[in-house]
């Protein structure tokens, strides 16, 4: 089992054959290849092969159960908390590392593969708590610091101006489309390399899902985010590349404008024309 | 035929509609005839039993200048006779004061000593403030030990354990160990802590007996809590880098707390009355002394107490009934209604507290 | 609210802009030529139609992108349409701006047929008009739209008259045929552009609310205003 601790960016190596437009020499932050994932008995992702570039948008569409939620909570190990699942082939690195080594504390990795879940889901504790939660756990306590994190990320999620005046009230009292930006804020504190969001618009109002993602074209600038949608609309508006699933396998990974465009293959083209789903 | 049975939505006779109301009559009827055995039962007792305590109030010269013989005297021999052709209820202490009192004042009037004939009826006088302090005692100190192994068992069933079989199993076990009757766990913790740990009839043996009797309650009702706090709680805090101990502390538990204590409520009240757990192994008929008055501190532990159910069931059961034992009977179960509706109202004002608190 | 890809659209809208300034100067520029016989100029309006072609592509590209991506509607999406359909047209003018300048570079070498009056007049009209139709689109003017579309008319007559006047030169001196007939060419470019003009202005009449105006007859005779 692969441990490497090269910490340098892996270059898009030439042997891959790059696909047609993809030669902006974007440096990969993730790399995927030949992963076979199961819940249980039931295999989930086929043979995914996937190289994340860093500093982008990348969106991951698809039928619901085609794999992208599972692959997306695989880059954090979130699925280690459901019993059964496992792993059975391939590696996934980032930044070189097999994050899924014997040597990988997904405690660590999760400090830096932060996540923004479907439905919005602050503590219900203050707007201040929620935000320096992250930092708290990891046993910072200085009042200084953390009021600092709690205003730079709060303005990193667009919300400052918002919510300044009621740091000490429950997030709980913000709206539906404050709340995960709130839940944003929470992730960009503990200040990770790449965010994952599943969905984070999918229970929000057209405006509130705007917001959030103008906030995905602000931060792309600092962080690589990957983004699970249902919308297509979204997939296309807020992305630089789009992955299309279906049926746990990657059917088709390419720049977002020619997956919208000229998708290569006919179930991508059927998916994003609105064919099937 | 006029136009309000014309219309589209008019009501249509037919057998379904006859059994709805006949239906709805029914469970209102079988509702209300619970409501009416209860409101008996709780009439009964506070009829009877109110005047028994009440009766009992007297004013002192200091500090808090009420006091109340029922509550806060230990049992007494009731002593009841006819002197100087007036009759006379006296409690044991009261009797010898006064007998003695009359003889020395006979003897100081050179007259003959006066004879006493007294008909004495046991636990009939003086109060019952041992046994509200033992059971006081009992349920503090089983509760504290029930929550304790309880909500970290549950922890790790719902938190830790991987959804296996034997998890399965463990859970049903504990589930059925809650149908248990409490006589068999009276009799597993005389087997257990008074003979095996050699504890002898203790507050320690009866604390761990009764914990034991209301685990599988707390277990079942803190798993039940733990699960009802949303998994984004969870998933939010390990997202973060959390790890499962810092979440289940900072983000989880705080949220169950709530619900954990509503369910410390029901044992609670299961706790303090139950009499088969405690009767052999900590409770004794009397004592004489109170916990507290002990010679060293592990002694408290090790000592035997009064307690409300016991003495109910010894009063009303194990010594000749007449009038008097009666007051005493309906009397501490007056009381002891009361005490159990004071846990469970400070419970609930706590827990509502608490669900002001952390609300979601 | 803003959105981050609105700098899109103003992009697009001021490539547009862009496209109609070059057009109409390019215009202007072939027929300066044509009067004043500079050839220099009119080889500068052969070479600048390039520039109209590029605008052109880019534009349809961005139209294209913006609405894969950014799945535009309503405004968005008409400005989007218009804006290609409007791009054509413009492109078109440019093209008969250069067929201008080259027939300019032509008649250049040879003695005036005669002075060069109807023809300028005509082409100031349709200058004006193509002028017109874009201010429509920077003000969403559509009455100045309609009056656009009215004044077709009288670069057709003009046309007409042109027509005439050099078929009878033809028929009265037949060495004037080349020359005659390079300005038939001409007048028929102006009237070109005109067309050209009038379907921009149709354009943003449909890009200010919707409403397809063309080839209602009602409205060019003035019996209806919008």
């Amino acid at each position: 089992m692969e441990t490497a601790s090269s910490a340098a960016p892996l270059k898009r190596s030439l042997a891959q054959p790059p696909s047609s437009s993809d030669a902006s020499g974007d440096s990969t932050l993730i790399d995927i290849q030949n992963l076979d994932f199961y819940y249980g008995a039931k295999q989930a992702l086929f043979d995914i092969n996937l190289r994340i570039p860093d500093k982008r948008v990348t969106a991951f569409i698809g039928p619901s159960g085609c794999g992208k939620s599972t692959l997306l909570r695989c880059l954090n190990r979130m699925n280690d908390l459901i019993d059964g699942t496992a792993v059975k082939r391939g590696t996934i690195k980032v930044r070189g590392v097999d994050i899924y080594g014997r040597t990988v504390d997904p405690i660590e990795l999760r400090k830096r593969v932060g996540m923004v879940f479907q439905k919005s889901n602050p503590f219900p504790k203050s707007i201040y708590e929620n935000i320096t939660y992250g930092l708290r756990i990891q046993g910072v306590n200085n009042k200084t610091r953390l009021d600092e994190v709690v205003e730079k990320s709060l303005r990193g999620a667009a919300l400052w101006d918002e919510v300044k005046d009621r740091l000490h009230e429950s997030g709980l009292g913000l709206s539906g489309g404050q709340q995960q930006r709130l839940c944003i804020a929470r992730t960009i504190a503990v200040e990770p390399e790449i965010i994952l969001m599943d969905e984070p618009c999918s229970a929000l109002d057209p405006i509130a899902t705007a917001k959030v993602e103008e906030l995905i074209h602000e931060l792309k600038k600092q962080f690589t985010i990957i983004i699970v949608t249902h919308s297509m609309q979204q997939a296309a508006r807020c992305s630089d590349r789009t992955a299309f699933f279906y049926m746990g396998k990657l059917i088709e990974f390419d720049e977002t404008r020619n997956i919208f465009m000229n998708p290569k293959n006919p179930q991508t083209e059927a998916y994003v024309s609105g064919r099937f789903g | 035929m006029d136009s309000s049975s014309t219309h589209l939505f008019a009501a249509r006779p037919g057998p379904a509609r006859r059994a709805e109301s006949a239906v709805a009559w029914i469970f209102r009827i079988a509702t209300y005839l619970i409501l009416a055995c209860g409101l008996f039962v709780f009439a009964d007792i506070i009829w009877k039993g109110a005047p028994t305590v009440l009766r009992s109030f007297a004013l002192t010269e200091s500090f808090p200048y009420v006091t109340n013989t029922f509550l806060f005297e230990a049992p007494e021999t009731l002593h009841v006779f006819t002197y100087e052709g007036e009759k006379r209820e006296l409690g044991d202490t009261a009797y010898r004061a006064f007998r003695e009192a009359e003889i020395a004042k006979a003897a100081a009037a050179g007259q003959p000593a006066p004879r006493f004939t007294p008909t004495s009826y046991v636990y009939a006088a003086g109060g019952i403030w041992p046994c509200i302090v033992g059971t006081v005692l009992l349920v503090v100190g089983s509760m504290f030990i029930a929550l304790s192994l309880g909500v970290a068992s549950a922890i790790y069933l719902s938190e830790y354990a991987r959804d296996t079989a034997f998890v399965r199993f463990i859970r049903l076990a504990i589930l059925n160990l809650a149908g248990v009757p409490s006589i068999v766990f009276g009799l597993f913790g005389f087997a257990m802590f008074v003979l095996f740990f050699k504890w002898n009839v203790s507050l320690l043996a009866g604390w761990f007996t009764l914990a034991f009797m209301v685990l599988p309650v707390v277990i079942t009702a803190s798993e039940e809590a733990l699960k009802s706090v949303p998994k984004g709680f969870r998933e939010g805090s390990l997202a973060l880098g959390a790890t499962k101990w810092q979440t289940i502390r900072k983000n989880v538990l705080p949220y169950a707390l709530p619900g954990i204590l509503t369910s410390s409520i029901l044992g609670i009240a299961r706790v303090a009355g139950e009499t088969a757990p405690i009767m052999f192994t900590a409770a004794y008929v009397v004592r004489d002394k109170l916990p507290w008055e002990v010679e060293k501190v592990g002694d408290f532990f090790f000592q035997g107490v009064m307690a409300l159910p016991y003495h109910i069931y010894v009063v009303s059961s194990k010594i000749p009934q007449n009038d008097y034992t009666q007051r005493v009977q309906y009397g501490t179960a007056f009381v002891f209604l009361g005490i159990v509706a004071l846990i469970a109202a400070s419970s609930i004002i706590l827990r509502n507290k608490l669900r002001g608190r952390y609300k979601w | 609210m803003k959105r981050f890809f609105d700098s899109e659209l103003e992009t697009f809208r001021s490539d547009l802009l862009r496209m109609g300034e070059v057009a109409v100067r390019q215009v202007r520029d072939a027929l300066q030529a044509l009067v004043t016989g500079d050839v220099k100029l009119a080889e500068r309006v052969i070479a600048a139609d390039d520039e109209l072609d590029e605008l052109e592509k880019r534009i349809d590209t961005e139209a294209i992108r913006y609405m894969n991506l950014r799945s535009p509607i309503a405004t968005e999406l008409r400005l989007v349409i218009v804006g290609m359909k409007a791009s054509h047209d413009l492109e078109r003018v440019g093209d008969e701006a250069t067929n201008i300048a080259k027939r300019a570079l032509r008649l250049a070498a040879e003695p005036p047929l005669k002075p060069y009056v109807d023809i300028p007049r005509m082409a100031g009209i349709a200058v004006e008009m193509l002028r017109d139709a874009l201010e429509c689109f920077l003000h969403a003017d559509n009455a100045k739209a309609v009056a656009v579309v009215k004044r077709d008319k009288e670069v057709d007559a003009l046309n007409k008259q042109l027509y005439r006047e050099l078929s009878s030169y033809m028929v009265e001196q037949p060495g004037t045929i080349s020359r005659a007939l390079e300005l038939m060419f001409i007048s028929k470019g102006i009237e070109r552009i005109a067309d050209h003009a009038t379907n921009i202005a149709e354009e943003m009449v449909f890009l200010s609310d919707a409403q397809d105006i063309r080839h209602d007859e009602s409205l060019k005779k003035g019996d209806k205003a919008l």
